[in-house]
């Protein structure tokens, strides 16, 4: 039945589904593993590294992407598609910086995503975008945000979330371990993000990536260096907590 | 397959359109093989890998070549093999699908418990694994297949290790070994694969 209503992408079939969009949402599956933050005074996005080839150079395979000074994002999906959008956004921020002398909020600009995003999903001859994206920064009242994009064109703004492969246990694990006092403390939110993602990283931390911007701070990108010194407190505190556990 | 455990004792060869090579008489490993292993310990388990495409109008001569003209009923079957998820038809969406996840067909005179719920309508088994089913109900043999339906093009850590619970199964239970380090060795053999593509990040 699918097969004649999933060619055109402006075609529903006959119990409403967009075909297209659901498969392009199962092109975002194949992108991976990328989480994404709120704390109290931080927003922490982090993604799992691609394993790059030999001969290929390791700083052009990024999945985290500043779209301003004050708004970052990550995406999962297909790489071409996700540079034409962040492009877009880019030109978007800067046009509205010179345009209304403020910078973006971001849920502005999550919606300029959105709304791009769904253009492509109504047009004739186009496909929609295959990505989904985790946007995080700080809007001038000094609040954090989160937002989430996909292919059809919805967006909604996250405590915590994860998208690309691996996502549905990312978020199971996020679910039980998000707490007031797990996101209290900038350390701890950053842990936690850490944690996450090595529920489903397969070579731990040094397939990891990890950024953070704090409240009236520019994005920053920690270095490889940073994260296994994270992952190593992790690595003693998990080894402390189940050395409780076996004494009692 | 080169750890030492297993021999190897035989090969079918065949050629179809799906082969890619055009010379039918001096074929490779890679190109057209199934090759046979006998287990060194217990040489009463052999172990068929067959990695090249067997076209639907040679299964049955394959069928009978393997077993021979008249199977015989004490031999036990286990078939393994993968689909993508987006071939399971079921009423849920295939986004909440816990991909990878195994399903069982099994034949009538297979009694033994199987170690993940069954293969519902309207699903089917495709190609080899249904032709060798098909082939031991007829000949009254007891067979099962574990079919894995995952979410990747490529073989990779995480379908393999859907298949784990098949090791606990009463037919291959004597020859599992219980190895704390199975995670590591599986993924070194995975990482020796994974050339990546570049379409997704």
């Amino acid at each position: 039945m699918a097969s004649r209503y999933d060619r055109a992408i402006t075609v529903f079939s006959p119990d409403g589904h967009l075909f297209q969009v659901e498969y392009a949402q199962e092109a975002v599956k194949k992108g991976s593993t990328a989480v994404g933050i709120r704390g109290t005074n931080i927003v922490v996005l982090g993604v799992e590294k691609k394993s790059v080839a030999k001969l290929q150079d390791e700083r052009t395979v990024r999945k985290i992407c500043a779209l301003d000074d004050h708004v970052c994002m990550a995406f999962a999906g297909l790489t071409a598609d996700a540079r034409a959008v962040i492009n877009r956004a880019r030109v978007e921020c800067q046009s509205h910086k010179l345009t209304v002398e403020d910078p973006v909020t971001v849920e502005y600009i999550t919606r300029f995503i959105a709304t791009l995003k769904q253009k492509y999903t109504q047009s004739n001859g186009r496909r929609p975008f295959g990505i989904s994206a985790l946007i995080v920064g700080f809007d001038d009242d000094g609040i954090p945000r989160l937002y989430q994009t996909d292919p059809s064109g919805t967006y909604h703004a996250w405590k915590a979330n994860a998208i690309g492969r691996s996502a549905k246990t990312v978020r199971e694990f996020l679910e039980k371990n998000y707490t007031e006092d797990a996101i209290s403390n900038d350390n701890e939110t950053i842990k936690l993000a850490i944690r996450a993602l090595l529920e489903v990283v397969q070579s731990g931390g040094k397939n990891i990536d990890l950024a953070i911007i704090r409240r009236n701070q520019p994005l920053k990108m920690f270095s490889a260096k940073e994260i296994e010194l994270q992952v190593t407190e992790i690595e003693k505190e998990k080894e402390e907590a189940e050395k409780k556990k076996s004494k009692k | 397959m080169n750890s030492g455990v297993w021999e190897e004792v035989g090969c079918t060869k065949l050629w179809n359109e799906w082969c890619r090579t055009a010379d039918t008489v001096h074929l490779s490993p890679a190109d057209a093989f199934c090759v046979f292993y006998q287990l060194k310990s217990d040489p009463s388990v052999l172990l068929c890998q067959c990695s090249c495409f067997v076209a639907e109008d040679q299964q049955y001569q394959w069928l009978e070549k393997v077993f021979g003209s008249r199977p015989r009923k004490t031999t036990k079957i286990t078939v393994l093999t993968c689909r993508h998820v987006t071939e399971y038809k079921t009423s849920e969406s295939v986004g909440s699908l816990p991909s990878p996840f195994l399903k069982a067909l099994k034949t009538q005179h297979f009694r033994d418990p199987v170690c993940c719920s069954l293969l519902e309508q309207p699903n089917i088994a495709h190609g080899l694994p249904a032709a060798v089913l098909s082939y031991c109900q007829v000949w009254k043999i007891p067979a099962v297949l574990y079919l894995c339906y995952t979410d990747v093009m490529k073989l990779d850590l995480i379908t393999v290790e859907a298949f784990k619970p098949v090791l606990s199964c009463s037919s291959l239970k004597s020859l599992a070994k219980n190895i704390p380090q199975s995670t590591d060795i599986l993924k070194k053999l995975m990482t020796a694969e994974g050339t990546q593509s570049n379409i997704y990040t």
